[in-house]
């Protein structure tokens, strides 16, 4: 942490050894992150190149790549991956909020609760996308009908993660509250949803990815919807493999990129805040 | 009636759990204003559970309770309560966590704030005020509880063995400061606990209990003047005639054969 300063003479070349260190780190990141990657891509580009397997079954590196520029060029893709997470982001958004707010009014109220959770749990085991003729009946062949999937296959399992989360908040917490003259609404919105936010943050990466299947499969049966399921439909229709491979490449560093971006640092922020163990 | 005003009347309240018996005979115990009451009694005897029927937070199967004079249905402004584990909500921080009572009960921003303020003070928190409860040492939690408590002015202070989780000189130092903030603001207050001389330095009363299902088998009246030092003889003698009596519930239990109870030799702590 402290760098030598006392020899005034060169501030530049303690300035430029800490640059040094600085970008010895980001490298040592970059190989610890990277490595399982890389090894795939190598193995890939084997295969292909030694023509182990036909290339319209598996296309090379080079080609996905080319054809994801292609792609990028001709086809609008950067459109419509910008519809799709609009899509993913809106949709993902109103379930959660739905299902914590459904969690809160009746995992209050044990009538409620009972009454509502085994169907919930029921429909845990329904596939989202068997619902889509039916949103498809009441919202129209349509990017709503799409949206609305998305949404519902985000509210499942988060509605369960709110339940669950709702009966790990510590008893005496809850007596606590209620002893200090904490009641309704104000009772709900400032100690059982802060009280539940740690095991949230579980919910809320689960259903991220529920999310991410009800809208590549709506989008998909939904032909003329704009967007990353349509183009794989496209690439199957027109058998070009190294499209459908360059869209899976593309939710893959998608992917890759919100767990490392958003979910990792939120993690961080709740375990700092709610002074978890493990925090760092 | 009698002339001297009830603070808290709890009369002939008991207790069962589900699948689990009597947790509480019918117990009557009544507390002045501004007096100073212990509970103790074997682990198990249901000292926690006459605490939170007299909180409002557990319903009584029988009897009533009443706090200044209201029959009690539910918690209460002129009660608070002090729980073993703190409690604190580790989303707040430390003056968030003791305004949490005054947001609850709609108490004006700038009232709160002086009123945060003089309840840290009192209990030398005002310079962790910005920190988070897991910044906190167990003793500093524990002051951090009883500031969210004392916050609220409250006419009955109930407190549930709210020392019992620190180390001995910590928790020396909490109970001079309890008796010299219980002399300054005089609440009536209802102290649960496992430890003999802790109650007989603190209390004015200290009620026994027996072994489960906990009843009142005894009922000490210390009228030392305070402030009071520990190593007072009349303080002492109180305690080992406590332990006496405590030691032969605890085995009269033993050869009822009841589990939920530890050897005897345990609460000679
Ligand atoms: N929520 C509950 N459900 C079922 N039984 C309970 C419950 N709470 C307490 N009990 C039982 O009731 C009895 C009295 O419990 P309580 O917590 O009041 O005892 P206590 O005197 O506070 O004990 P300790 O000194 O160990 O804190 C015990 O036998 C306990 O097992
Ligand atoms: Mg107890």
């Amino acid at each position: 942490m402290t760098t030598n300063t006392a020899d005034g003479g060169a501030p530049g070349a303690a300035g430029a050894s800490r640059a040094a260190r600085g970008a010895r780190r980001v490298a040592m990141l970059a190989v610890r992150k990277l490595w399982f990657i890389a090894l795939i891509l190598v193995v890939w580009w084997l295969v292909t190149a030694l023509g182990l397997v036909p290339a319209y079954k598996l296309p090379s590196p080079g080609d996905v790549l080319g054809a994801l520029e292609n792609a990028i060029r001709e086809r609008e893709l950067l459109g419509a991956l910008w519809d799709t997470l609009l899509r993913l982001v809106t949709g993902w958004a109103i379930g959660v909020a739905c299902a914590v707010a459904l969690g809160l009014l009746t995992g209050a109220v044990p009538f409620l609760e009972d009454g509502i959770r085994p169907v919930l749990a029921g429909l845990q085991a329904v596939p989202t996308i068997a619902f889509l003729p039916l949103a498809i009946l009441w919202f129209g062949f349509n990017a709503t009908a799409v949206l609305v999937i998305t949404a519902f296959g985000t509210f499942k399992p988060m509605a369960l993660a709110t339940y669950g989360a709702i009966h790990q908040v510590p008893p005496t917490l809850k007596m606590a509250g209620r002893a200090m003259g904490a009641r309704g609404l104000f009772y709900q919105r400032t100690l059982v949803l802060p009280a539940i936010v740690p095991s949230l943050v579980t919910g809320l990466k689960l259903s991220w990815s529920f999310a991410w299947r009800s809208l590549m499969a709506a989008e998909i049966i939904v032909s003329g919807t704009t967007g990353l399921g349509g183009v794989l439909e496209l690439g199957r229709e027109i058998n070009a493999i190294d499209i459908v491979m360059a869209v899976i490449l593309i939710i893959l560093v998608v992917g890759i990129l919100f767990e490392q971006l958003v979910f990792a640092r939120l993690e961080r922020w709740v375990n700092r805040r709610w002074g978890l163990v493990g925090a760092r | 009636m009698t002339a001297e005003p009830l603070a808290l009347r709890i009369d002939g309240v008991s207790k069962a759990y589900p699948n689990r018996g009597l947790a509480l005979a019918p117990t009557t115990i009544e507390v002045r204003r501004g007096e100073f009451v212990s509970l103790v009694g074997p682990s198990g005897c249901g000292k926690s559970t006459l605490l939170g029927m007299a909180a409002g937070l557990l319903a009584p199967d029988s009897g009533t309770v009443e706090a200044m004079g209201q029959r009690v249905g539910g918690p209460g402004r002129e009660r608070a309560i002090v729980f073993q584990d703190a409690a604190l909500m580790p989303w707040l921080n430390v003056r968030h966590n003791v305004e949490y009572g005054l947001r609850a009960q709609r108490v004006p921003k700038a009232e709160r704030r002086t009123r945060v303020a003089e309840a840290l003070e009192m209990v030398h928190l005002d310079r962790v005020a910005d920190r988070h409860p897991h910044e906190l040492s167990g003793g500093m939690r524990q002051r951090v509880a009883i500031a969210r408590a004392l916050v609220l002015r409250p006419e009955i202070l109930l407190m549930d063995e709210p020392f019992s989780a620190l180390d001995a000189q910590t928790r020396t130092v909490l109970q001079d400061e309890l008796q010299r903030i219980w002399l300054e603001t005089r609440p009536a207050v209802v102290f649960v606990t496992h430890n003999l001389m802790e109650a007989a330095f603190l209390s004015d009363t200290v009620y026994l209990l027996s072994a489960g299902p906990g009843r009142i088998v005894r009922r000490y009246e210390v009228t030392v003047p305070r402030p009071r030092e520990e190593s007072d003889p009349r303080l002492v003698d109180i305690r080992q005639d406590m332990l006496d009596r405590l030691r032969s519930e605890v085995n009269a239990a033993a050869g009822r054969g009841d589990p939920d109870l530890a050897p005897a030799d345990a609460l000679a702590a």
